[in-house]
């Protein structure tokens, strides 16, 4: 059970930040991005491009022969990518949209198109394998009550010291209340002479650079896959269900719970053999808090449409 | 008179289909009969499908992105209530329900699932529906894999299509002995494009009356709807088992058309396939979803091919890849371009849901 | 026990930290036609929603014929008889102005999804009947002529006609209007009042929001009037014109 909670911890930091990122870029701009998992993947398979050989069979980048550039580095490379992606995205196509008045719901359904066609760019381009970054094995040890490999734990701490600072910065700097300004009207705030365009901009790099780094996270302590976001997603929604959509608290938090709750799931009499299934009782505890409790446990109450 | 109710756009969407199906025949010298048929039986139920999706889209504004599990649903119940071998073991079941009766309570499973699902998610905003309807239809997959001893896990159900096709008609065999084609398919997709007519002929009686205008009513404006002493609410739920149990007939004739089932099949990427045909049809329209159905999976179909050149190298799962490259553009270009699809009317679109 | 059709009793509201409507008492008579007056700001539009079900009061109850209605949902305050009009017209854009009207005074066994299936004679029976109930209130009101016009083609002025006649075909007990005259013209203003003068002596308990003193002042029975939130002045039109807190209400204090 112990051990569990520390594969939760671990899980749910990971989930954590993810949330953050969505639940900031939500808060700005109040879209629900589901391609917010392929940002995430992206995270890992960048640095898996920049640190090892690819191992696929499609098209001109065999051409490249393997970086294999140093670790760290390529996680940062990786990370710069993400932001450099979420950017274009809202400048290219969310921001179009938005000076066009596209509504709420087209947008929701333009991320989850753009989901798919990402997520199957990376099939195509990283393949279906499960591959590993390039990183030797460790035995686990005894950190406080649980067991974890060395990495694995300093991932752990890593995550921590993000969230914290992500925190920090929102609550304190002027970005950060900048941030908020927007969220709650774009009207008034350009008219105090916030660029809301620029905001907006900034809370897309920022969100999608976060989110990679929650792909490296995730990729570091499992692997990378094409579909890794995809997997992830669920998970992210129900924590920001979980902790109250809109609130960047509430996501640290509600993914925090989650993470745990699918890992402690796996201890439970009646998943005997049916360890797959862990993301199921997650879910399904989401849906439940949707029927008793929709604004989490740190949301605002919402009217009925 | 007839001729003012067909309008340009419903010219252009026949035209279309049309040539897609002529495509078919263009770029394949041989076995075009065999090719058709397999095309137009996924078509009439993946049309089916999305006609149900736009009963909650496009009347309702409804977002849902679990539909998979709806057919699913209604594909799992049927099956299991009627003869039957599952399993690893291939465990026969001899006893069961007649077709009939047993399609008719699988109906009825899914309308409840929908019933299910959207009791905590419909009275919240829109976004909160898509997710429960995604996270839904994950655990529907989960437990059709792990619960083997009733679903047959990932060994799944076979030995089930003859309580369909032994009410085959005979006229069938004629046909496929000349046609070269399997009588077994044309017998599903004959089913499929019935039901169709039927689904549709009900819906057009639906949306002209009282309830239709309530449902419309509700589209408009929820809180006027309420002033006026209806239960919005109940409503929408009321839609969403309509389009649930019309998406479970759906899975049925799918699950006949493949023969055999099992727990790959009802996966998001098929709800994604039914939302770009439902798009490309025209979302809100009755009849659109069969134009879309049909010039989707042309281009689905044929594009596989051009894939095949394009990547060498690709394995078989990446190259089906391509194909939901494709299902994920379509759909983009769609919602930002042409919203309305092939049969649509702008003004009719309520993509403004907050 | 009383002739109080509605009885408020104290009925709070905030939102965060800032009072919207803080009312210790008020009660309204069968009949009476009431009108609602203040300030902008002053919470009157938050006093409908209360007590119609469309906001949560913080604490405080509602009665309608001596049944609790507080925080009921809003569909089943409006079958109990009470309907109301808004601020901002909900007409049904995409729908024509008949389509408006045989929706609004369709009862809910007449819509069930059962009976629309079955489309049995007892419902075209009822549907015609509705029919010519719509064809008399589009003619009281002048809108006939846009019977099968959708709703968005309409004037500002025809939408608030429209949403009076939605309400209306209920045949309700209690009318709570929302700002009737708002962005109406003078004449058709004129024409809105009388109407509402009509139906008040046809025996419906009528509670009015206005901004336009002129109109208030000619047809109310009763004026109350509510700044910040609290109830400052309750009386016949005369006491009220004359009364000072209500003209400090409207003016401002003489030392700001």
């Amino acid at each position: 059970m112990l051990d569990q909670l520390g594969n939760g911890l671990l899980l749910g930091i990971i989930i954590s930040v993810a949330s953050v990122a969505l639940s900031l870029l939500y808060g700005v701009t109040r879209i629900v991005n589901f391609a917010h998992g392929e940002i995430i993947a992206l995270g890992a398979i960048a640095t898996l491009f920049f640190s090892s050989p690819l191992d696929y069979r499609v098209l001109f980048l065999e051409k490249f022969s393997p970086l294999g550039l140093n670790f760290a580095i390529s996680c940062f490379l990786a990370i710069i990518i993400c932001g450099l992606f979420g950017g274009l995205l809202e400048v290219l196509l969310f921001r179009p949209l938005r000076k066009n008045e596209v509504g709420n719901i087209a947008v929701l359904v333009v991320t989850i198109g753009l989901s798919i066609f990402v997520r199957h760019l990376y099939l195509l381009f990283a393949s279906g394998r499960v591959q590993n970054f390039p990183l030797e094995l460790q035995r686990r040890q005894t950190y406080l009550f649980f067991d974890m490999t060395p990495r694995n734990f300093k991932v752990l701490i890593a995550g921590i010291i993000v969230m914290l600072i992500v925190g920090l910065l929102l609550t304190y700097t002027r970005l950060g209340k900048a941030m908020r300004a927007v969220r709650d009207s774009e009207e008034l705030s350009s008219v105090s002479g916030i660029n809301s365009d620029n905001i907006i901009l900034l809370t897309w790099i920022a969100s999608s650079m976060l989110a990679g780094l929650a792909g490296i996270f995730q990729a570091t302590i499992n692997d990378v896959r094409w579909n890794m976001g995809f997997l992830i997603l669920l998970l992210i929604f129900a924590g920001t269900v979980l902790g109250g959509i809109g609130t960047s608290f509430g996501a640290m938090v509600g993914g925090l719970m989650i993470g745990i709750l699918v890992q402690v799931s796996v201890g439970l009499p009646f998943m005997e053999g049916h360890v797959e299934a862990k993301n199921a009782v997650a879910l399904g505890i989401m849906i439940l808090i949707l029927l008793f409790r929709p604004q989490g446990l740190f949301g605002k109450k919402e009217r009925i449409s | 008179m007839i001729l003012k109710k067909i309008s340009l756009r419903f010219i252009f969407a026949l035209f279309a289909t049309l040539f897609s199906i002529y495509l078919v025949f263009l770029l394949n010298s041989e076995g075009a009969p065999r090719i058709l048929l397999n095309l137009l039986t996924f078509a009439g139920i993946y049309g089916l499908s999305a006609i149900g999706l736009n009963v909650h889209f496009g009347w309702t504004g409804l977002l849902n992105f679990g539909h998979a599990s709806f057919m699913g649903i209604g594909a799992y119940v049927t099956l299991l209530l009627m003869p039957h071998a599952a399993g690893r073991e291939g465990v026969v079941v001899t006893t069961g329900l007649p077709f009939i009766a047993a399609l008719t309570l699988g109906i009825i499973a899914a309308a409840l699932f929908g019933l299910l699902l959207g009791l905590p998610a419909i009275r919240l905003r829109g976004d909160y529906l898509a997710i429960v309807t995604i996270a839904a239809a994950e655990i529907f997959r989960l437990l059709v894999r792990d619960l083997e001893s009733i679903t047959g896990g990932v060994y799944g159900i076979i030995n089930y299509t003859e309580n369909f096709q032994k009410y085959r008609p005979s006229f069938i065999d004629n046909f496929s002995d000349n046609l070269d084609f399997s009588p077994s398919q044309a017998w599903v997709c004959l089913a499929a494009w019935v039901s169709i007519l039927f689904t549709i002929l009900f819906l057009k009686r639906l949306s002209n009356s009282p309830w239709g205008r309530a449902l419309r009513a509700v589209r408009e404006d929820e809180d006027a709807v309420r002033a006026m002493g209806k239960n919005a609410v109940w409503l929408k739920l009321q839609s969403f088992m309509l389009g649930a149990g019309i998406a479970g007939l759906s899975g049925v004739l799918l699950a006949f058309n493949y023969g055999s089932l099992e727990s790959t099949v009802f996966i998001p990427l098929l709800t994604f396939y039914v939302w770009a045909i439902m798009i490309l049809g025209g979302v809100g329209t009755i009849t659109g979803p069969i134009f879309g159905s049909i010039i989707f999976w042309v281009i689905i179909s044929e594009t596989d091919r051009f894939a095949y050149l394009l990547f060498e190298n690709a394995n078989g799962q990446q190259l089906a890849g391509v194909r939901f490259l494709l299902v994920g553009i379509l759909i983009m270009f769609l919602m930002i371009f042409r919203p309305s699809g092939l049969l649509g009317k702008k003004e009719e679109l309520l993509l403004d849901v907050k | 026990m009383s002739n109080n059709l509605i009885s408020v009793k104290n009925l709070k509201k905030s939102f965060g930290g800032l009072k919207a409507v803080d009312v210790h008492e008020l009660l309204f008579k069968k009949g009476q036609l009431t009108s609602i007056i203040g300030p902008n700001g002053a919470g009157k539009t938050t006093f409908f929603d209360l007590i119609s079900g469309f906001q949560n009061s913080d604490s405080g109850k509602v009665y309608l014929n001596e049944k609790d209605i507080s925080n009921s949902q809003p569909y089943k305050i409006a079958r109990m008889g009470m309907v109301r009009t808004f601020q901002l017209t909900k007409v049904f854009d995409r729908m024509t102005v008949m389509e408006n009207l045989l929706f609004s005074g369709s009862n809910i066994d007449n819509d069930s999804f059962l009976n629309s299936i079955l489309k049995l004679n007892s419902q075209k029976l009822y549907e015609n009947n509705l029919k010519d109930k719509a064809n008399e209130i589009m003619n009281d009101l002048n809108i006939a002529h846009m019977s099968n016009s959708y709703a968005r083609e309409l004037s500002g002025g025809q939408k608030k006609l429209l949403e009076l006649a939605r309400a209306i075909i209920n045949e309700p007990e209690i009318l709570l209007l929302d700002e009737p005259l708002a962005g109406v013209n003078p004449k058709l203003a004129e024409d809105i009042l009388s109407l509402i003068k009509k139906l008040s002596e046809s025996g419906i308990t009528i509670l009015m929001v206005e901004h336009n003193i002129e109109a208030v002042m000619k047809i109310s029975e009763r004026i109350v009037v509510l700044a910040e939130g609290s109830l400052i002045a309750d009386g016949e039109p005369n006491e009220i014109r004359t009364d000072t807190n209500v003209i400090e209400a409207y003016l401002g204090k003489d030392d700001e």
